[in-house]
């Protein structure tokens, strides 16, 4: 059981690293977008930050997790003290 | 000679006619007003043994029923508004031990919410908005005020996107002003009402929250979400029991001030034609001495242009803070302490799946089903907490148009 979660502690420092990579490669690579090739960028599914189908994972994780915010998640209002 | 005097006649008939009718403009402007109506209605199951009530042992069984309501509505082009309203009716196994009294009130707890918004597109510059939002929510245990001032500026090539928000809530942790009881008054477990723990009994918390969306490419978008946070007040919850060493029993006590610095990143990629990732990473840093990692994948998968399936997976890792202790691990000389295991050292994943049906032609008196959304997922914590997490959307859209007068 604690290899299993030693597993998910690498995973995640990987991820990590590898958002990192990707943001810094990202960054370099910008370029301009006409409006006629907006087509996959305004699909719903690309939206930056939390959907309100996802509000109630994010309280949980808010309630349940030591972090909060991050992406427009609501850090207070309500005690999660159950 | 004949030719002419057809034309001219023809001139003056068709010109004398026009007169008469009243000008008619082909093009008249109209109001469009739309309104978004959106229907959520969600589900948490949790189970643990590490309830923070009984002092870091016992059952941490919790059932959320959580219906909202969600109404948005576009004057114009520049005002809208908006009206968030929900109530969470909880079911909680560890509140009836603060007393132990299995039949009390404390049982089924509900909390009840309300947020309205309002947003406006600055006249002189399209590109910048800014919104206000109020605040309100109550609950057995809780009552809280909070509003926010937000702005958001996109680029003219919609490219790049700023926006900025801050927010502000003031809490009251006295019990009894959902059940109408006088005087209010802040709840120790039963057995340690002998003396008041805590004089102070509000909170505040202040908000930055920052977000930098740039498009990179045709496919592929990125979001910087820093933020900050600060807490001040009471931030130890009055009815947590701490068991220490020496057997003795006392009530929580956290510090009387928190700072926290979240920072998020997303990157949403179109692979291929089907398929979106989106991923998302956060850094988490606070005072009490928590640090943090979350990463998050989910492939939406278009299987038809109308249904798109999305697994999901999320992995979480924290520090303990620098005070927790388990059951009877806290030393009584130590000035704070907290048996909460949400403020434990652990690990854990969320495995979902998200379905969603968008793209509904049919209208019925000028209401179109926009999309429905459906989303399961299994949370798991190193410390044995696992939670079942459902939740059902129905967005509805309606417009309606209106001539304006003054154009006609």
């Amino acid at each position: 059981m604690l290899n299993h979660y030693l597993f998910i502690r690498r995973m995640i420092m990987f991820g990590m690293e590898a958002a990192v990579f990707i943001l810094f490669a990202c960054a370099c690579s910008c370029k301009s977008v006409k409006p006629y090739q907006r087509a996959y960028l305004n699909d719903e599914a690309m939206q930056v930050g939390k959907r309100p189908i996802e509000k109630l994972s994010s309280n949980a994780h808010n309630y349940r997790e030591g972090a909060s915010g991050g992406g427009k998640a609501k850090s207070s209002g309500g005690c999660g003290c159950n | 000679m004949k030719k002419k005097y057809i034309v001219f006649g023809l001139l003056a008939v068709s010109s004398a006619y026009g007169f008469s009718q009243p000008a008619i403009n082909p093009f008249p402007k109209k109001k469009i007003s739309k309104s978004s109506i959106q229907i959520v209605y969600s589900q948490y199951i949790q189970d643990g043994n590490h309830s923070a009530i009984t002092g870091g042992i016992g059952t941490e069984k919790l059932k959320v029923y959580a219906p909202e309501f969600i109404f948005r509505n576009e004057i114009d082009s520049a005002n809208s508004y908006s009206v968030d309203a929900g109530v969470d009716v909880i079911s909680s196994a560890s509140l009836d031990n603060i007393d132990f009294i299995k039949s009390s009130a404390s049982k089924v707890s509900s909390r009840v919410y309300l947020t309205l918004g309002y947003d406006r597109n600055l006249k002189n510059n399209r590109s910048l908005t800014w919104g206000a939002k109020g605040y309100f929510s109550i609950e057995s245990a809780y009552t809280s005020l909070g509003a926010a001032l937000s702005l958001n500026w996109t680029s003219p090539d919609q490219s790049k996107e700023f926006s900025a928000e801050l927010e502000g809530y003031f809490d009251d942790l006295r019990w009894g002003r959902l059940n109408g009881e006088r005087p209010l008054r802040l709840v120790y477990p039963v057995e340690l009402r002998y003396r008041d723990w805590f004089s102070e009994y509000r909170r505040r918390s202040y908000n930055l929250n920052l977000s930098w969306q740039q498009t990179l490419n045709d496919r592929m978008i990125l979001g910087f979400m820093p933020g900050i946070s600060f807490q001040q007040g009471l931030l130890a919850t009055p009815y947590h029991r701490v068991f220490f060493k020496d057997s003795s029993e006392r009530v929580e006590n956290l510090p009387d001030k928190r700072l926290r610095i979240p920072i998020g990143i997303q990157l949403n990629t179109f692979i291929g034609g089907r398929y979106i990732l989106r991923s998302y990473y956060r850094f988490y840093w606070d005072d009490f001495g928590i640090l943090a990692h979350d990463f998050s994948l989910e492939l939406a998968t278009k299987l038809n242009p109308k249904l798109t399936l999305t697994p999901l997976i999320r992995l979480y890792t924290q520090t303990a803070a620098a005070f927790f202790k388990p059951f009877r691990g806290a030393d009584p000389a130590q000035p704070i302490y907290s048996s909460d295991y949400d403020l434990s050292a652990f690990t854990s994943y969320e495995a979902g799946l998200e379905l969603r049906l968008a793209g509904f032609a049919k209208q019925r008196r000028g209401i179109y089903v926009s999309d429905l959304d459906f989303r399961y997922s299994f949370y798991k914590r190193s410390d044995g907490l696992y939670a079942h997490m459902l939740s059902t959307l129905i967005d509805l859209i309606t417009r309606k148009k209106t001539k304006l007068k003054n154009f006609e």
